[in-house]
Formats: C-alpha cells, structure tokens, sequence
C-alpha cells in the first residue's frame, strides 16, 4: 500500500508513519519539508522506504505538484491521513477573518482539495482509503474555540459525503476523531513547563484518568486502512478515553 | 485448602449468543486469535460440536443472573482471569405496533438489555480489579433510525448504548473499557427470519458499499475493540453498516 500522509512531520502524522511503515510504503507531506523530508529520512534508515516533501494543501497548485511528485516517487496512492492542523483556543470575539480563513483552509479546504486529486485516481484503479483527522468538537459544540469546531465539523461532514459518493467504487473514507491527545498542538506555543501543568490539569477531566498517546491514534488508523474494516465507511471513531461518548 | 489459582496465559473473553450468527463468528475469530473463549447460549448445539480446546461451552439463559454469575465464577475458577465479554445474545421479532404484547416486550427487554446488564455486572469486578477489560455490547443501527415493526427491539438496542457509555465512566478510571457495535443488516437467521434472498438483495443495492454485512465484518470490529490497538477508546459505537447510515 502507498500511503499519502499530510502534516506528517506533526506529532499523529509521525506517529502513524512509524506504524504504517511496516505495510505501507510512506509519503510523508508537511507545510515543514525539513520536517517531512526529516520523517522520510527516519524511515529509511530504519529500511522502510518512504518520501518526504513539502507541501501548502491549502492550495490547489501545491497539492497538484504534491500529488505528482508523489506518484513518481512511489507510485500510484492508495491511501491518504489526512492529518493537517491548526489550532489555538480564543474566544469568539477575538477570532479574526484571518484565523477563520486558517481554519478553513487548513480543515476542510486542504482535505477537500487531497480528496479531489486521490479519490478519482482511487476509482480508476478500483479502490482505496481516505482517512482524516477530525476531533471530538467534529460532533460537539465548542465555546473556547468555535472556528475550530466549525471547521472540524465540516470537514466529518465533508468524510461523510465523500464515503456515499465513492463506497460504490470501492474507497471508504472515514474520520477519527481524537480527544485529548499528548501533542504539542494543545500546548499552544507556551512554554513546556505550562503544557505539562496543562496535561495534568486536563487530564482529570478524561475518565480514563490520563491524556491519550499519539500511537494510540496510529493504531486505529491502522484499523480502518486494512481489511479488517472493509464494511465500515461515513464513520469516526472516536479516541477520547470517554470524554465524549458515542 | 485455598485453591490453586492458576492464570491462563491466553486471554478469556465471554461471547453470550455464541450460537447466533454474529455471536459463532465473534467466537471463531477469537478461536483464531489464540483466545480461550466462554461460547456462552441457551442452546448450544453447534458450538458443543467444535471440539476445540480453547473453547469452553457453557448453556446458559442470559436472563438467569445465578447462572450468569455461577458460570463467571467457574470460567475464573479455571483460568484466574476474564479479559472481555462480547454481548451478542439478542432476539427480534417482528410485528405491528398494535400487535406487540407485553408478553413480548418483556422477553425482548429481558433476553437483549437485562442479559447484557447481568452479564457485565458479573464481569466488572474482576475486570476492574485486573485493571484489565473490555466489554462490547452488540446494539444496531435501528436503535437510531428505528423500526416501524421492531419499537421494543429498537428501544432495546438504544437501551444498550445507554448502558455501553455508563459503564465506560463507571470503569474508565479502571482501565477496563466499554464499546458498542452497530451492524447494519447482517446475514444472519435474524434478517432472514423476515426477509426473502431477493429482499436481501434488493437492500444490498442500497447500501453504499452495495453489500449486506457479514458476521465476519462485526467478529473484526470486536475483536479490535477488545485489544490493545483500541486502547483509548471507550464509549463509543463502531457503526458498521456499509456506510448505509451516515450521521
């Protein structure tokens, strides 16, 4: 399998390409190239062969040039993490038309525009996979951060349309929507001393009593690109250790 | 003298409903896993034919809670551990609203909801002593749409959700986990007790993935929900449904 992973070199994405290598041929795509070429650059020294290259999906040209350079490096994808990020927590009235922009780009557009290059390709060879990364605020409200919610909302919504397009032509598309997951997306550009009084903080509100770990996300990606969840499609799992239950 | 606690080095699940459809094929893939497996149904007939060594047959009436309980005790007893339970027993028939009796209703609540109920009760203490467990509850996808002719079905199958995310908060701190399952339409006897091939057929074409499920694609779900790769999932309903609902 060739397995196209966006925002690669971000805590889940580096996280499922360590997990993945050992079935999957890895092309690893970050807004960070030092980044994804880094991550590549890992692989193979561990004799997995994988590509690394450096991408904005926010942009139609960019994702085009990825996806050609991607197929000549490894072929034909056919599976796609879709794990780009953006995060930051304001109030509502704080959020500006720049950061609602961000949002957008980077949830909903940057996947719309990866679905539009693979999904046809999929097709035509007769199957594949397509897996983003959604969040619990996919199917909740959040007041701390409503552009983020929003954004994530659409973009399950776009998973789920995108799932009864193309299941008859063999591709499943699927969400995973993590809680409270050890990375530095929650820690927000403070200083480490503060995101571990964050986890902790954090933490007591998870049943499970702890924060997830970014291989416990790799391993349900891992579940829903194998054929071991060939029936399940339009779907996210949530990986929230009972924070939200569905 | 005390007796001898001896661990089995293979982890036990319990599969109640273990003669039904998706119930056998949850117990044959465990089987394949290296699970020892309580194969737990009210008549046990085809799993007593199996002759495999890992499998321990138990006929047992989910809505009897001393045998639930005795039946727990003796799998521990045997093996010093309980690693999950798969709650599968279930039964659906069909009628009109006007139709349904309480005779009916009663046995339905009791077989689908009060068994799962019985059975997890007599599970959690050891789970959650091990700090060790993970329960899945076999709900479906007409405990959200509903069923015009299957109210107390669907009302049963919603009452499992409630009762797979309560015990997820009650255990979580435990470390034992608690799931649910939604198949979609399964060919099984259940849908073929209502259903002709060229039905089946015809609502295969509706499915987006243009086929009914099989009991194998529910045996994959639970058995992921049961190991380490679902590690920090609980709470949660895997929909397995072809993508035939969507929301």
């Amino acid at each position: 399998m060739n397995l196209l992973i966006i925002g690669a070199a971000g805590v889940i994405g580096r996280a499922a390409a360590m997990r993945m290598a050992k079935r999957a041929r890895i092309a690893a795509v970050d807004r960070s190239g030092d980044g994804a070429r880094g991550l590549a650059a890992e692989l193979a020294r561990s004799g997995h062969r994988a590509f690394g290259y450096e991408a904005d999906v926010t942009r139609g040209d960019s994702v085009a040039g990825m996806f050609e350079a991607v197929g000549r490096a490894i072929g034909p994808i056919d599976a796609v993490f879709y794990s780009a990020g953006l995060y930051w927590s304001k109030p509502f009235e704080a959020i500006t038309e720049a950061d609602w922009d961000a949002m957008i780009a980077t949830h909903v557009k940057g996947a719309y525009l990866c679905a539009r290059a693979a999904l046809p390709q999929m097709r035509d060879r007769g199957g594949g996979a397509f897996v983003a990364m959604a969040s619990d605020y996919a199917v909740a409200g959040f007041a701390d951060n409503v552009a983020y919610a929003a954004a994530k909302t659409a973009l399950f919504s776009l998973i789920k349309s995108l799932a009864q397009a193309f299941a008859p032509h063999g591709i499943r598309v699927n969400a995973i929507g993590p809680g409270l997951i050890e990375a530095p997306l929650l820690a927000n550009g403070t200083s480490s001393g503060s995101w571990q009084g964050l986890r902790s903080h954090r933490a007591g509100g998870v049943p499970m009593g702890r924060l997830g770990r970014p291989e416990e996300v790799a391993a349900v990606l891992d579940f829903l690109l194998s054929e071991r969840s060939s029936y399940l499609t339009g779907q996210i799992i949530h990986v929230n250790g009972g924070e939200l239950t569905g | 003298m005390p007796p001898k606690h001896h661990e089995s080095s293979r982890p036990v699940v319990i599969v109640t409903g273990a003669s039904g459809g998706i119930g056998h094929a949850v117990v044959q893939r465990l089987l394949d896993e290296d699970y020892v497996v309580g194969g737990w149904d009210v008549a046990p007939a085809n799993l007593e034919k199996s002759g495999d060594p890992n499998l321990a047959v138990a006929r047992v009436d989910v809505r009897d809670k001393k045998q639930i309980d005795g039946t727990v005790a003796a799998l521990f007893e045997r093996f010093g551990r309980i690693d999950g339970l798969v709650a599968c027993a279930g039964v659906y028939q069909t009628m009109p609203f006007e139709d349904l009796d309480e005779a009916t209703w009663d046995v339905t609540f009791d077989i689908n909801l009060k068994g799962a109920f019985l059975a997890c009760q007599a599970v959690l203490p050891a789970m959650r002593r091990q700090r060790r467990g993970s329960i899945v509850l076999l709900s479906s996808t007409l405990a959200r749409i509903g069923a015009a002719r299957g109210a107390h079905y669907a009302a049963t199958k919603g009452g499992l959700l409630g009762l797979a995310r309560s015990l997820a908060l009650l255990a979580a701190s435990d470390n034992v986990r608690v799931n649910a399952i939604s198949p979609g339409v399964t060919d099984t006897r259940m849908p073929r007790e209502h259903a002709s091939d060229a039905d089946l057929e015809a609502t295969a074409r509706t499915i987006p993935l243009g086929r009914i499920g099989r009991p194998q694609d529910m045996a994959e779900a639970a058995l992921f929900l049961l190991q380490h790769d679902s590690s920090f999932v609980t709470g949660q309903d895997l929909r397995v449904n072809g993508g035939a609902l969507i929301f």
